[in-house]
């Protein structure tokens, strides 16, 4: 199938980058030095957390919060989804726009494939790279899974919120590249809409404003019951909503460009 | 573009002629579908691949005018990801990338990024993406630009080939010459509308000459 063909196309341009590789260190670098930190504040107050009832373990303390700061009142800042909100912008501006500048967006249409699927190939490709990038991030707390005493199920549902929330901020990245035809303007533009989504109930409630729809707009909200163990289909429909609409946003943007010369 | 009508038989090569926007690029650009006309239609081999836009994907090869390339791949990879993209893998794309090399000399240039090729080896690889797939079609636009007269020579003596082999081939030039050279049909195109479209007459370059300068003058004038 072509759109795998350009899925590849893709990945190959994302791993011959140097930006891919390096973003992928340093991330992976900060996370490791975090879980480090995590583990250490763990380990002093190990004794005190083992004397209550339902005190908190290794999965609440270590593990969720590798992936993030904000949600889960981590002391340490920039947790992976922190992360992801700068580095995602990075990853995905050249998807479409350096297509564009460099004059190769034609040369994808003369394949016959839609504008829809080439937005779809470019993102799985994009997809890919952020599901990698989260199992290698998870591979930091699982390891000490033979000395712990992990809640799979807990962690499977943050690693699952943590997935959608990387998979909304790559199809807010690939949806700017496609409205942009300066790779920088892609990077700038997703970074300011993934911040806004997701801190859009903060700024609110700063401004003494505590309304329902903002909160249920915000992306936070809906990870954190996921960050807490709790799948719900609710939260899951939203960021399929989320992701959706990004892509079809794309799409239209991409589809003008066959229209006009 | 407006009520521009154009046939071109198997083996057939085009000559696409016009001064700077005339609408050659873009005429090029919707025949390889790369670009949607608002009405219309384009057929090939009697289907309408506005309708079936798969179609284009693999009977039509396209090289547009400076040969857009990703620069971080090399030119192995170009080929390789062309050939997926028009449907073709396995045993039949290392087949006819090792042939496309060898035929457009880019053999030893293979695992060089095309980032740092020249213009005249871009050019190349280029063509070599268009051809890949061995298209019913061919359309080429200033494919000459930035070769050297050697590689010109060579690439006259291709389209010849293909031609002969039966691929339909339209090629856009400044080039009266390369018209001349290779080309059994010229079309002119002036302000977006087709003014000659002709076979070549006999005393082919004073003809064609003469014919493409009383359409552009005469387009000027009627600006002024």
């Amino acid at each position: 199938m072509t759109l795998f063909a350009v899925t590849r196309l893709e990945l190959r341009r994302l791993f011959v980058r140097p930006l891919g590789w390096i973003i992928a260190a340093l991330a992976l670098a900060e996370l490791g030095w975090r879980f480090a930190l995590l583990l250490q504040i763990f380990l002093l107050n190990q004794v005190r957390l083992a004397a209550l009832p339902d005190g908190p373990g290794y999965t609440d303390l270590v593990a969720v919060r590798l992936y993030s700061s904000f949600i889960t009142g981590s002391p340490l800042p920039f947790g992976m989804i922190e992360l992801a909100l700068l580095l995602v912008p990075l990853l995905t501006m050249s998807t479409l726009a350096s297509e564009r500048s460099a004059g190769t967006l034609p040369l994808l249409f003369s394949t016959g494939l839609s504008s829809s699927r080439i937005l779809l190939g470019k993102y799985l490709a994009v997809l890919i790279w952020l599901a990698l990038w989260l199992l290698l991030a998870l591979a930091i707390p699982v390891s000490l899974a033979h000395g712990v005493t992990l809640d799979w199920g807990k962690l499977a549902a943050a690693t699952l919120g943590t997935f959608l929330a990387l998979a909304v901020l790559g199809a807010i990245g690939v949806a700017c590249s496609a409205f942009a035809s300066h790779s920088a303007v892609a990077a700038v533009a997703a970074l300011m809409i993934s911040l806004a989504l997701n801190c859009i109930n903060l700024g609110a409630q700063l401004a003494g404003i505590n309304n329902g729809f903002i909160n249920w707009l915000a992306m936070s909200t809906h990870q954190e019951t996921l960050l807490r163990g709790l799948v719900s289909s609710a939260d899951v429909v939203w960021f399929l909503l989320a992701i959706t609409v990004a892509l079809a946003l794309g799409t239209q943007r991409l589809a003008a460009d066959k229209e006009r010369d | 573009m407006s009520d521009l009508t154009l046939r071109l038989e198997a083996g057939q090569v085009l000559g696409l002629l016009g001064v700077n926007g005339a609408g050659k690029s873009t005429t090029l650009a919707m025949v390889a579908g790369a670009l949607r006309p608002d009405r219309g239609a384009i057929r090939l081999q009697g289907r309408d691949f506005l309708e079936q836009p798969e179609l284009a994907r693999q009977a039509i090869g396209w090289l547009p005018e400076a040969a857009p390339l990703w620069p971080e791949l090399t030119v192995r990879e170009h080929l390789e990801a062309h050939g997926r993209l028009r449907g073709i893998a396995g045993v039949r794309l290392d087949e006819a990338r090792d042939a496309v090399l060898e035929r457009l000399e880019l053999k030893n240039l293979s695992r060089r990024l095309a980032g740092v090729l020249s213009q005249g080896q871009r050019q190349r690889l280029g063509l070599a993406c268009a051809m890949l797939h061995r298209p019913a079609l061919l359309v080429l636009d200033e494919p000459a630009n930035a070769l050297d007269p050697v590689q010109v020579v060579a690439l006259r003596a291709l389209l010849r080939e293909l031609a002969d082999a039966g691929t339909a081939v339209i090629l856009s030039t400044h080039q009266l010459t390369e018209v001349t050279a290779v080309c059994d049909r010229v079309a002119i195109l002036h302000e977006g509308a087709l003014r000659h479209d002709a076979p070549l007459p006999a005393d082919q370059h004073a003809a064609l000459e003469k014919n493409f300068f009383d359409i552009a003058m005469a387009g000027r004038a009627q600006a002024a």
